[in-house]
């Protein structure tokens, strides 16, 4: 606005808030050894700095631009230094492109940082772009590594910013990962049930007419172990490879399957087909489990830096949640084996319901319905 | 956590994220003639030509102080008249020779803190007059500098010390200027008005015109009187616009006749959204998200210094009387102008939070500041 600034008082109309101070964005994305950046830097800037306007008509064309490329690319680079653990990194001009910012045009300056080696710890910026020319000029710089994003501000008041890039610890990791299977398989219900629908025969047996108490706590101990166990080898096999993309199959399939294994092991205990070799229905079934569990690992996302770390702890995450339902399921149980409620409320209404449950289930997941 | 602070921190992180965001689509122009960017100067202008003998002067080895201020000057004058605040960081480059130097001379101080009230550094700017006025105590533009910050921040007891200062220098007109002013603000706006209008008849610059008309413009306005303030703002027109007074008299056609060429300054791209706002205009919108962008590009930055204009905005324009009213709060922490203390009342009115418009209420009982459109709201709210 034009102020009679002349009269100092002018001051009390109010400070001109006006187009934007100097600002660059600067993009940074650590991997491997190489950084690749990605630089705007602003075209009045640039003007100011090395002069753009070859034929002085007050406007910067594409063509004036492009053939200062050279020029723009050797300023820029000169004004940033960049360190991965203190090892310099040799910086390399990419293509120059054109873009626009809220207070006008940029050149978008993108280069590589060759490092060396990868930085583990901290990528060190030096940044002193225009801070001869204006110290207000502003570098606003964005991170990304495995660590995640950083971000921060840079100028001639604060050259130099350390970005540390050490990834949350190892140990963490595999502790949030544990816990998110932990997690899951509690909210997993399907998987819930189907565990259920095996352990809710362990503490009887049955004797062609009908289901009995079992005699002794070592045989169902045993007979739970089994299930348990194959279960868990067969869905971590498939979660392994299904997380490590070896073998994939499609959510719908896996998802009704299932479902399908919940109905056929809760029908069982209504109709036994399946005795003393209910482990390899646990097993067969697992497997598709597996798959399941997968899904969820892949909503998370794995690190890719520490896969198997994140995958392992996972996966123990799922055991440890299973085995604190058997752990709370089988004593309770087994002291109301003998019980009218047990043998017909749990045993046999619970698994009729478990079993029309799951059939609604399968069918919303075969035919992609919503019927709960 | 007091008030204000969880929605500035939302806003703010919010804002930043969208300035983050930034443009998405880096592209590659098919067409070598294409028109990225209009420069305000042209190198071959007679600026542009005034400018590179400023810088070459002031190239000089080793620095010439004088050289030096003349070049900062000239580039603080196109920041203010072009809106253009890189214009600023170019001025702060021609003082930097003596950032951090023991002793500077009292010309280069007095400019440094004309760019530190600029960025709202208002203690800076007042530690670099008080530095100047040691070396030379008679410098007018010193004292006339710290009335002006005194008057932002509310201190009007030290503004009027500084005006008497301008008074005892022998610089009648603008002690004059200074002292009706600061009367005007605190509850005599009648008197003030009369010895501006004396004081208008001696002024010889059209600058110290402009300013004595806006001001009086601003007192009539102020008291309701708006043929008046019609009058000394039609006078003023010659000079300078006078938009916000348009704006309230919702005769907004004349703003965006006004306006419509200025929007690279957004104080008065805000008025020009609201305008078109107004008239249902299409193109409003384009003008609020362009506003929205400014303010995101600012807080990335983690400057914000245009709270006033951005409570305004997120009242006005957004209807986002929180956000507004978290903006108008922290605004009035540093700036104390009558028109802060209206932009937080009128924000804690509309988010219904009448006990966050105390310390305007308060300013309002403790100045004496007359205004009939903020008196009455202010009544409402007790």
């Amino acid at each position: 606005m034009r102020r009679a600034w002349i009269l100092a008082l002018a001051l009390s109309c109010g400070p001109a808030l006006a187009h934007k101070p100097s600002d660059s964005y600067l993009a940074l994305r650590t991997g491997g050894a190489v950084i690749e950046g990605q630089w705007d830097i602003a075209l009045r800037d640039l003007e100011h700095a090395i002069g753009l306007d070859a034929d002085g008509d007050g406007t910067i064309t594409w063509g004036e631009l492009r053939s200062r490329h050279a020029e723009i690319a050797a300023y820029a680079l000169a004004r940033l230094a960049l360190s991965a653990d203190g090892r310099p990194c040799r910086l390399a001009a990419g293509e120059q492109l054109v873009d626009q910012h809220s207070d006008g045009a940029y050149s978008v300056l993108r280069f590589s940082a060759h490092c060396g080696a990868p930085a583990q710890r901290t990528l060190t910026i030096g940044y002193s772009l225009f801070a001869d020319l204006d110290p207000t000029h502003r570098g606003l710089v964005r991170v990304e590594s495995a660590a995640g994003t950083a971000a921060g501000v840079l100028g001639p008041d604060r050259p130099r910013l350390e970005v540390p890039l050490a990834t949350a610890s190892r140990l963490r990791q595999f502790l949030d990962y544990g816990r998110e299977g932990v997690w899951h398989i509690w909210i997993g219900v399907d998987h819930v049930l189907f565990l259920v629908s095996l352990l809710l025969p362990a503490v009887l047996v049955y004797s062609g007419r009908g289901w009995a108490p079992a005699p002794r706590f070592a045989a169902v101990f045993w007979d739970v172990l089994k299930v348990v166990t194959a279960f868990t080898v067969a869905h971590s096999i498939t979660l392994s490879l299904a997380a490590l993309a070896v073998l994939e199959l499609p959510s719908r399939l896996v998802e009704s399957v299932i479902a399908l294994s919940v109905v056929l092991a809760a029908l069982n205990n209504l109709k036994p087909l399946v005795l003393a070799r209910r482990w390899a229905v646990a097993f067969g079934f697992g497997l598709v489990h597996g798959f399941g569990f997968a899904s969820v690992l892949a909503d998370l996302g794995l690190p890719r830096e520490a896969l198997l770390i994140s995958l392992v702890g996972f996966n123990l995450g799922v055991e440890a949640g299973q085995l604190a339902i058997v752990c709370l399921f089988l004593p309770a149980a087994y002291l109301a084996r003998r019980s009218w409620t047990y043998r017909r409320l749990v045993f046999t209404g619970g698994s009729a319901a478990i079993a029309l449950i799951a059939a609604v289930w399968m069918v919303e997941r075969i035919f992609d319905l919503k019927l709960l | 956590m007091n008030f204000p602070d969880l929605p500035k921190l939302l806003l703010g992180a919010l804002l930043c994220l969208t300035a983050l965001q930034g443009a998405a689509a880096p592209r590659l122009p098919a067409d070598e003639r294409e028109v990225l960017e209009r420069l305000p100067i042209k190198p071959g202008d007679p600026v542009a030509a005034e400018l590179r003998g400023l810088r070459a002067a002031a190239a000089a080895v080793p620095p010439d102080p004088a050289a030096a201020v003349a070049l900062a000057r000239r580039y603080f004058e196109l920041a203010m008249s072009l809106g253009d605040p890189r214009y600023v960081g170019y001025a702060d480059a021609a003082l930097q020779p003596w950032n951090g130097a023991e002793r500077a001379p009292a010309g280069i101080l007095v400019l440094r803190a004309l760019l530190r009230q600029y960025r709202h550094d208002f203690d800076g700017a007042l530690a670099d007059l008080a530095s100047a006025l040691e070396i030379d105590p008679r410098d007018g533009d010193a004292h006339a500098w710290r009335a002006a910050i005194f008057m932002v921040r509310a201190d009007y007891p030290a503004a009027a010390r500084e005006c008497a200062a301008l008074a005892s220098l022998g610089d009648e007109l603008l002690a004059t200027a200074c002292s009706a002013y600061v009367a005007a603000t605190t509850g005599q706006a009648r008197s003030g008005y009369a010895r501006l209008i004396d004081a208008l008849a001696r002024a010889p610059g059209a600058g110290q015109r402009l300013w004595i008309l806006t001001r009086l413009a601003e007192i009539a306005w102020r008291l309701g009187d708006t043929a008046a303030a019609e009058r000394h703002f039609r006078a003023a027109l010659a000079l300078e616009v006078s938009d916000n007074f348009l704006l309230e008299q919702r005769r907004s056609r004349e703003v965006v006749a006004l306006l419509g060429d200025w929007t690279q300054s957004d104080t008065l791209l805000l008025r020009l959204a609201l305008a078109e706002r107004d008239l249902g205009l299409p193109g409003a919108q384009r003008l609020g998200q362009a506003l929205g962008e400014r303010f995101a590009a600012a807080a990335a930055r983690g400057e914000r210094q245009h709270l006033a204009e951005e409570a305004r905005y997120q009242l006005e324009l957004r209807g986002d009387a929180k956000a507004a009213l978290a903006a108008a709060a922290e605004n009035w922490k540093s700036q104390r102008e009558p028109r802060d203390a209206l932009v937080l009342l009128q924000a804690a009115q509309a988010a219904r939070d009448p006990a966050a418009a105390a310390p305007a209420l308060a300013w309002l009982e403790r100045s004496g500041f007359e205004h009939q459109g903020m008196r009455r709201l202010a009544a409402g709210m007790r």
